[in-house]
């Protein structure tokens, strides 16, 4: 659907704010219970999901153009998803699919952010989103006995993704996953060099062609390659494989796992085993991409139709996304089946978790507000005891450094990986 | 209309440059909410030239005193949930957004108050408020609410006012800048160092500062309020959880906390119902209560879920089951202790006992019981889903349950005929529905609600909304007994519905005073009175003395 296909969901927002929020009856601490970062940090109501609709309504009727400050609003948004979830608990409205839509339209009109327009022109060229040279892509793997699957043939293909093959910081984990899988006797291999970006964060700054081209080149690559799974370590390269290529019609022909989906499967069937005591509190962070924006893709077909006299249906019947279908508990259970870890939950968790910060684009271009968002998460962190934040992605192990890093924060971040080396 | 230079400079001297915006792209998302398509033809009523974000009293009072000074007019808000809020007379007018203010300022257990400020919501009160063993009063719009809003500048009933007393019952002390931009506090007559009266705000001036169905934003802002708080008897905290695999809006409590029971009585028919619901109010022993309410039912996640459910409820319809939900009530009692908690119980039983009622198992299982408990004491919000948009329809008077049952029983005469027409929600039982929220046990009678939903964006459906609204306001017809049809001020865009106008000869002229009142704090005209009362009524096409309606935007919006 395009932008303007949404006017019936411009139309019916209500400014009920409840996308400013976790959804209300899940409140618990007061000083938890934002859910937008961008109304958050940005105050006016255009920087929420309803400011957006409202944006939109008016483009619509030509009230506005688009202009810088149009463009500051839409895209000083990490497009984590999480006044979707708000926003469904009390309406049928698709807020996240509406501002993707926007975002697409900036694009195709030449309005574009400077600082993602040098990430594509990367992109574009190197086939990463890390502004670095195609060539140093497998470098994180050097020195680990591991099939090239260019070469040769494996079950398993591990797609590390851009931010983990070129953000040396984060090589042990990439490498660490790697090792875990094939102590486990996983039979695994990369694509090296070949390997190229999934073209979901292309997708979310509004670069649709970008995916498209991304996708056909993966399956592609993948169906020469034979592998049947294929697990990565970053959630944002998880969503883009197993929801935004379905959502485009470019639906996987092979199983696709996150790096915890896998490790716990492993975990539970007994080829991993856990023996080291690691002697931590922790909480765990949902990442958007793993979580809400993780939940499979549902395609419908069909027409608004009314009952009763004015109530609006569908024919046949929707089924809306609302995160409930992201991956929880896998990496839960890891944590728990972790020896000596003592694992306590954050105020806002699962599909109404907090954002890391790095999300749709803010890390590229507007780094201070992805650290604001990274800190935000500390301290709630901090707030219910842990000595340490753990996730399941790059991007969000980055943002926390750099927040951290800003604010000294004294929370440990580490990726849950690194606690399974740990623990094994 | 733009401001000057100079005036826009003027105003950003008060809250700094970050903190005042004019740009087209953020002005107009302060000016589209659910409800202005009713009144203005348009999701969108005035553009306001100008919002700020003050962080202080101190800079709301010096920003009003710009406006004085050019003759500016302004309005503050807090979630901005309310059309009201939001909409302006003209273009030269600036909206206060107050979301910077934000802080509960003191919870004072010992005097069963809290301070706050005006972005405070009232969950959020819930949450802190029960740390302390108290409690205040649950909105019925819903959670994202602000306490000032409800207590000091709006309108509204719920489902607690039972316990807790009506909108504006409950505000102890004000801080509030006048429209002049002086700093007025009430609620104390002594030291001047506390905003307490355990009467309200000083010498009787509820009426001044807020009349009946609150002055929305038409003279001043209310920068902090003491608010009146009750005895909570539930944990310190507590956790809705989801239900696995389940969407969030299933999330709920494992059982109704200990301190409270749930109790859903059903009655053989309306006349039983509404005497045991007499009853049990005036027993003094409810917390919360609601007639003819679906509380126990699991919260829907979508329209097409509720249809379903609906369908399947009437294909498993057990007519011997003996549940009906409008012959049905819910109610809560609670106690310090457990002997008070089952004297209560005793007297809920011997009532329902006496006006042949029965506990109808499906109504009455535990899980049921707790989702009542969560949505009558915290509110699930407004279901504006359903069809787009709704009309709190009825007048709303405060009056005896017997005069509530006769208004209710007669709007539904009219609103049946729109029904048929399938122009507006059409339950299709032909139950005679009659709801009304009980104030303080019923000692000072009862506020009568009732909503009609409509689709504001089918034309079939919204001019039937119109014409219905014009039914019920017209002086003239057969509702002209019961009361000025406020419903809250929800229906009070002054320039278009002329609720006033054509209401204050029928009532002692009231609208004269309230134009007294409002010339005397705003003498400047300042203060926006979209949904207030001009301090003189402008020309408008009149049918006699009846002054039309003007949907759409006339010149002035």
């Amino acid at each position: 659907m395009a932008w303007q296909d949404y006017v019936h969901d411009m139309q019916r927002c209500t400014r009920c704010s409840y996308c400013k929020w976790i959804p209300y009856r899940y409140m618990q601490n007061t000083d938890f219970i934002q859910g937008c970062p961008s109304i958050s940090r940005y105050l006016w109501h255009a920087y929420s999901a309803s400011g957006k609709f409202n944006m939109a309504y008016s483009l619509l009727q030509e009230r506005i153009e688009i202009d810088e400050s149009f463009l500051e609003v839409l895209y000083k948004c990490q497009m984590d998803g999480s006044c979707d979830i708000s926003c469904k608990v009390q309406q049928d409205l698709e807020p996240l699919q509406l501002m993707q839509e926007l975002r697409i339209k900036c694009v195709e009109e030449g309005q574009l952010v400077p600082a993602h327009m040098m990430v594509i022109e990367g992109l574009r060229k190197e086939d990463n989103m890390m502004q670095s040279k195609k060539t140093d892509r497998a470098r994180w793997a050097e020195g680990l006995n591991v099939k090239n699957l260019t070469e040769e043939k494996g079950e398993v293909v591990f797609h590390a993704g851009c931010r983990y093959s070129f953000d040396q910081e984060l090589w042990p984990i990439a490498r660490g996953g790697l090792e875990l899988l094939q102590k486990a006797g996983v039979d695994v291999g990369i694509m090296g060099i070949d390997e190229a970006c999934c073209g979901g964060r292309a997708y979310e700054l509004g670069y649709a062609g970008e995916l498209t081209k991304y996708a056909e080149h993966q399956m592609e690559a993948f169906r020469t390659a034979g592998v049947k799974t294929l697990v990565t370590p970053c959630a944002d390269c998880y969503a883009a494989f197993s929801v935004l290529y379905d959502k485009i019609g470019k639906k996987m022909g092979i199983e696709v796992l996150h790096l915890v989906q896998y490790l716990d499967r492993l975990i539970k069937t007994g080829q991993l085993k856990l023996t080291k005591k690691v002697p931590l509190t922790v909480t765990y962070h949902d990442p958007c991409h793993l979580g809400r924006l993780g939940e499979p893709w549902v395609h419908w077909q069909g027409k608004e139709t009314k009952v009763m006299g004015q109530m609006i249906v569908h024919d046949p019947p929707k089924k809306f996304r609302r995160g409930a279908g992201g991956i929880y508990e896998p990496p839960r259970d890891i944590l728990k089946s972790i020896p000596g870890l003592n694992f306590v939950e954050m105020y806002r968790i699962r599909e109404y978790a907090w954002c890391c910060g790095a999300g749709g684009g803010v890390i590229d271009a507007y780094p201070d507000f992805a650290a604001w968002t990274g800190n935000e998460r500390l301290k709630e962190a901090g707030a219910v005891g842990a000595e340490a934040i753990i996730s399941a992605c790059g991007w969000c192990k980055r943002s926390f450094l750099d927040a951290a890093a800003e604010s000294g924060d004294k929370t440990k971040v580490y990726d849950i990986v690194e606690l399974l080396q740990m623990a094994v | 209309m733009k401001l000057t230079n100079e005036e826009y400079q003027a105003l950003e001297a008060v809250v700094g440059p970050e903190y005042i915006n004019q740009d087209p792209v953020i002005m107009d998302t302060y000016n589209q909410v659910w409800g202005n398509k009713f009144f203005f033809d348009e999701k969108h009523s005035v553009r306001p030239a100008a919002v700020l974000l003050p962080a202080s009293t101190e800079e709301v009072a010096a920003a009003v005193k710009v406006c004085n000074k050019y003759g500016i007019l302004f309005k503050a808000f807090s979630s901005g949930f309310e059309y009201l809020s939001l909409s302006l007379v003209h273009s030269k007018g600036i909206l206060f957004d107050l979301r910077r203010m934000n802080r509960i300022l003191e919870i004072d257990e010992k005097n069963m108050r809290a301070v706050v400020e005006p972005y405070v919501s009232v969950y959020k009160l819930q949450l802190e408020a029960a740390k302390k063993g108290l409690y205040t009063g649950r909105i019925g719009v819903g959670y994202s609410a602000g306490v000032i809003a409800a207590e000091c500048c709006h309108h509204g009933c719920q489902h607690t006012m039972v316990f807790t007393s009506g909108y504006g019952r409950n505000t102890l002390g004000v801080e509030w800048v006048l429209p002049t931009g002086e700093v007025l506090e009430l609620g104390t007559g002594e030291t001047g160092s506390d905003l307490f009266s355990a009467d309200g705000p000083g010498f009787s001036l509820r009426g001044i500062l807020r009349g009946r169905t609150g002055a929305n934003g038409g003279h001043g802002v209310v920068t902090k309020a003491s608010i009146k708080l009750y005895p909570w008897y539930g944990p310190p905290a507590w956790q809705q959880k989801k239900q696995p695999g389940q969407p969030l809006s299933w999330g709920q409590l494992d059982a109704v906390p200990d301190g409270y029971k749930v109790f859903v009585p059903t009655f053989a028919d309306l006349d039983n119902t509404l005497s045991a619901s007499e009853d049990l109010c005036r027993a003094e022993i409810l917390c919360a209560f609601g007639i003819g309410i679906i509380g126990t039912s699991p919260f829907s996640e979508g329209n097409d879920e509720e249809w379903a459910a609906m369908k399947a409820m009437v294909a498993n319809i057990d007519p011997a089951g003996g549940f009906s939900m409008a012959n049905s009530v819910v109610a809560v009692i609670g106690g310090q202790s457990a002997g008070e908690l089952a004297y209560k119980e005793k007297c809920l039983r011997a009532i329902t006992e006496k006006w042949g009622g029965r506990f109808a198992p499906a109504a009455n299982e535990p899980r049921g019981l707790a989702r009542a408990f969560a949505d009558i004491m915290w509110s699930n919000g407004v279901n504006l889903r359903a069809t787009g948009d709704f009309l709190p329809s009825s007048s709303s008077p405060d009056g005896s349950p017997a005069m509530l049952k006769d208004l209710a029983l007669k709007e539904g005469e009219v609103k049946k005929r729109y029904e048929q027409a399938g122009s507006f929600l059409a339950m299709g039982s032909g139950t005679r529905m009659v709801s009304w929220r009980p104030e303080e046990n019923l000692s000072i009678g009862a506020q009568g609600i009732s909503t009609a939903q409509y689709d504001p964006y089918d034309p079939v459906s919204l001019k039937a909304a119109r014409d219905f609204i014009d039914e019920l306001f017209d002086p003239r017809s057969a509702f002209h007994h019961f009361g000025v049809p406020s419903r809250g001020g929800c229906l009070q865009i002054e320039p278009v519905t002329h609720i006033h106008q054509n209401w204050g000869p029928l009532y002692d002229n009231y609208d004269k005073w309230v134009q007294q009142i409002k010339k005397m704090l705003d003498p400047n005209t300042v203060g926006d009175w979209t949904a207030y009362i001009p301090p003189e009524y402008p020309e408008y096409a009149k049918d006699g003395e009846y002054v039309l309606p003007s949907y759409g935007k006339d010149e002035q919006l």
